[in-house]
């Protein structure tokens, strides 16, 4: 098991620090270009849910992102410091006319992050949110 | 910091190059700015562009209700093979197609 640790101050400009260790990370891993993306993409999204709806833009409240690889996959665990989610929507979530009509223009995030990686877990308390992202070596397809 | 939008006129046409690599929450207000220079047909030029996520999909969809209140068409253009996949995925595609840059042949 090798690991890295990528702590970042609630400010977005550094949610693009995490993202461009996630696609090293990713690229060391031998995952696809666009395994890749997808990587950066779902950890942007993670990082994002944290820095807005945990930490609430806290800067002084860090935002904690550990990668776990292994021989079979990879694991991203993304820790807030806030009070905590009843629950997370991972439903599919589109563009439709009512949405634009109603300007309910957000929303996609975790989404997209439930259809590119192969599983992903919460676990909330009033403390604080982790989520963990896994990307299976065997799920990679292209 | 570079300029996030660069403006290219003809006719009733303009195509809005963002000059951005990352679409997302930093870049956003930079980007719906653009909204401003909405003209009857409206190319985004993403040739430039490397990464776009949920919040960056936000500030695009700005240019797609600009564009419904208007009647202006929009149009996507130079959208790599990853973008297309998810703005598939949250199907932006059938608000905002995919033109080629040939196609702007007659325009201009």
């Amino acid at each position: 098991m090798e690991r890295v640790e990528v702590h970042i101050p609630s400010n977005p400009i550094f949610e693009r620090v995490v993202r461009a260790s996630a696609g090293e990370i990713g690229e060391a891993f031998g995952f696809s270009v666009e395994r890749i993306e997808d990587l950066k993409l779902a950890v942007s999204e993670a990082v994002n849910n944290a820095i807005e709806h945990g930490n609430k833009r806290e800067t002084s409240k860090p935002v904690e992102v550990v990668f776990a690889l292994d021989h079979e996959k990879l694991e991203v665990r993304i820790s807030d410091h806030g009070a905590g989610v009843g629950t997370l929507d991972f439903s599919r979530h589109v563009v439709d006319e009512r949405n634009l009509e109603d300007g309910m223009l957000r929303g996609f995030g975790s989404y997209l992050i439930s259809a590119l990686v192969d599983d992903c877990e919460v676990s909330s308390s009033q403390t604080g949110t982790v989520l963990t992202l896994r990307l299976y070596r065997k799920g990679q397809t292209q | 910091m570079m300029n996030a939008i660069r403006r290219e006129e003809f006719g009733e046409v303009v195509v809005l190059h963002i000059g951005t690599p990352s679409v997302d929450g930093v870049s956003a207000a930079a980007i719906e700015a653009a909204c401003a220079d909405m003209r009857p047909i409206t190319v985004l030029d993403f040739s430039d562009v490397s990464f776009i996520n949920s919040s960056g999909i936000s500030s695009l969809l700005k240019f797609v209700v600009t564009a419904r209140k208007a009647g202006y068409k929009l149009f996507a253009m130079n959208v790599s093979p990853h973008h297309q996949k998810i703005f598939k995925m949250v199907e932006m595609s059938r608000f905002m197609p995919t033109i080629e840059e040939r196609d702007l042949a007659i325009y201009r």
